[in-house]
């Protein structure tokens, strides 16, 4: 078994719970997100990214604006919607119920 | 003294050296092929690609004014490759049979013994050249057939003389996995195109 591959499985798990927890504290750019995310080791490429915030914008989790850049193109400008923070809420639970499960598998 | 090539990369323009463009287009393909069965592939690789465009601006200076390989890999690293984003299907055997990149059959110059048929097959399939020269040299000794063949071969695949053609020339190896899944998006490519 290869523990790397493992460990990258449980990180895929908990990303889209990251990017809602991250973005439920402020709206922000996806390079934000990123940086957040890198620094938590949460995310070790960020191509990884993009396709799960598309998924969960085109879900209604999110919803983005586009905001003028000094200097050049516009970028987006993600936040939350209602129904992002209410489904972030039933995440906040399922992640408690499965540590606690896990927790109790552990110490058993 | 080399060849740029002027790009537009998410709205910013580029001067890029020409291997370097080379590389980078050949990775946004193999992008692009293993997005291609997600919904809104097109939105997920132009924002990939307005996140490389800032990366490479941080390669700019006032003294570096071309965006050069070494700085389309350090950014590839960083955004990973199709494998490291898609490693949803677990064992590490899968990783070395992923999906095809974008690659054709090219006859290998660089490497030849007559022509570079065998060594352009060789790469195209990962196989040693070798081994294809002894298949063929076996077919010659049995009735000429070989000889036959090669001289076709050689007449219809077409020489990697460009750095795109050669990266291109080097495929993946062939497996169900890689028939499967080139089918597979093959038909969804079409199944988009009908959907207008």
């Amino acid at each position: 078994m290869d523990l790397e591959n493992t460990k990258a499985q449980m990180r895929k798990g908990i990303l889209e719970y990251c990017i809602l927890s991250v973005l439920s504290r402020n709206s922000c750019y996806a390079s934000d997100i990123i940086k957040e995310l890198k620094e938590a080791e949460v995310i070790v490429v960020e191509g990884t990214l993009y396709p799960l915030l598309t998924r969960q914008k085109n879900a209604g989790l999110l919803s983005y604006r586009w905001e003028e850049s000094q200097q050049g193109p516009p970028r987006k400008y993600y936040e939350l919607t209602e129904a992002g923070r209410t489904y972030l809420t039933d995440l906040d639970k399922s992640w408690k119920e499965l540590v606690d499960s896990v927790n109790l598998i552990r110490t058993r | 003294m080399k060849i740029t090539v002027s790009i537009n990369l998410g709205g910013y323009s580029f001067n890029i050296d020409e291997d370097a463009y080379a590389e980078l287009k050949h990775y946004l393909k193999n992008l692009e092929l293993h997005f291609a069965e997600e919904e809104s592939s097109a939105e997920i690789l132009s924002d990939i690609e307005t996140r490389m465009a800032e990366i490479f601006r941080t390669k700019i200076t006032n003294y570096k004014q071309v965006i050069n390989i070494e700085d389309v890999r350090q950014t590839i690293l960083v955004m990973g490759t199709p494998e490291d984003i898609f490693d949803s299907d677990g064992p590490s055997a899968r990783d070395k049979f992923s999906s095809p990149g974008y690659h054709r059959m090219y006859r290998d110059s660089d490497n030849r013994v007559i022509g570079g048929v065998c060594s352009g097959i060789g790469a195209y399939w990962d196989i040693d050249p070798v081994i294809v020269r002894i298949l063929f040299v076996a077919l010659a000794f049995a009735g000429g057939l070989g000889v036959l063949v090669y001289l076709i071969l050689y007449i219809v695949i077409p020489e990697a003389k460009t750095t795109s053609q050669k990266i291109e020339m080097k495929g993946n190896p062939v497996n169900i996995h890689n028939i499967k899944d080139s089918v597979k998006k093959e038909f969804n490519n079409v199944r988009k195109k009908m959907k207008f």
